[in-house]
């Protein structure tokens, strides 16, 4: 199956909250077939510009980053069931190629290989 | 009598026609064979040129001896011609050159397969050599095909050892909320730089 990672800017929430949302986020995933790999945070920042989404306007936000394997055929209602969710500021779901695996994870830096 | 030349008639003949009248002669054309004699031709008595009877005599014989003379000539530059002829083919060169020529023939002709044998030689041998690089050539392929496969064997076995691994910290029902948790815990930022060895040198600070 190919591997897609799923950036999700959630609304500015309380902690609890943001955990609700995750947990139905994963179960969605889940349900559809999915296998998730692993959730990661990249913390609660400001956003690159202010985002209006189900008639919020959002200038901070929480990212945290999906990977998972999935069918290509499930994306399309993944994504409108995400974009439907209220707590949910923008999902984006991209494709992982085996190369750009290498910057995911900091095993990279382990690796004595020169980058050039 | 005479030959009709050209036109319709002999009047428009005697026009047309110049006047040093080479071309120009009289022709049967009006008067058939029966018709009868004309009026002004009645008693005429057709007279041949007068001759000189020594003047004769003279001329026959300077005739012949010229036509004589003349004749010889002929003859002789013709049996020059067929002797030649003759020579060229029966005379006694003849068959030394033809014997010349047969050696000849006979001498290239074994060169020639001299050479035909030599180059069929040189052939077989290329084309043995060829053979044989192309069967090493298959082998090598071969071998090379087999490797190829083998190797690609083993590096599927790899990946799937490394997804089995990897398998071990994948997200399931029981773990969600942990690792929901954990994520929540540990923000991560990938905001870095490196230098060439891949060494961290900056860092945003995550707000």
């Amino acid at each position: 199956m190919p591997r897609y990672e799923l950036a999700l800017i959630l609304k500015q929430m309380q902690r609890p909250e943001t955990a609700a949302v995750l947990r139905r986020t994963v179960e969605t995933l889940m349900e559809r077939g999915a296998l998730v790999r692993d959730l990661e945070n990249l913390g609660e920042r400001q956003l690159p510009y202010r985002m209006t989404k189900h008639n919020q306007r959002h200038s901070r936000g929480t990212y945290f980053l999906v990977d998972f394997y999935a069918a290509p055929s499930m994306l399309a209602g993944l994504l409108d069931h995400l974009h439907r969710d209220v707590d949910v500021v923008r999902p984006t779901v991209l494709k992982k190629d085996a190369q750009s695996s290498i910057w995911t994870s900091l095993s990279f830096l382990e690796d004595v290989s020169p980058l050039i | 009598m005479f030959q009709v030349i050209g036109g319709r008639s002999v009047q428009a003949v005697r026009l047309l026609a110049p006047r040093s009248a080479v071309l120009v002669e009289a022709v049967r054309g009006r008067k058939s064979r029966t018709d009868p004699v004309a009026k002004s031709k009645e008693g005429r008595i057709k007279v041949p040129p007068p001759v000189d009877p020594v003047e004769m005599v003279v001329l026959k014989e300077r005739y012949t001896e010229y036509k004589l003379i003349m004749r010889a000539l002929r003859l002789e530059f013709k049996e020059e011609v067929l002797r030649k002829k003759y020579e060229e083919e029966t005379g006694s060169q003849a068959e030394e050159r033809a014997r010349q020529e047969a050696e000849e023939h006979r001498a290239l002709m074994a060169w020639n397969n001299e050479e035909n044998l030599r180059m069929l030689k040189a052939r077989i041998l290329r084309v043995q050599k060829e053979a044989e690089e192309a069967e090493r050539k298959k082998i090598e392929a071969a071998i090379q095909r087999e490797q190829e496969q083998q190797e690609f064997i083993k590096e599927k076995e790899r990946e799937i050892l490394r997804l089995q691994e990897e398998v071990k910290n994948f997200i399931t029902m029981e773990n969600l909320d942990q690792r929901i948790e954990e994520a929540l815990d540990n923000p991560k930022n990938y905001n870095f730089a490196v230098d060439k060895e891949g060494r961290v040198i900056k860092q945003t600070v995550l707000q």
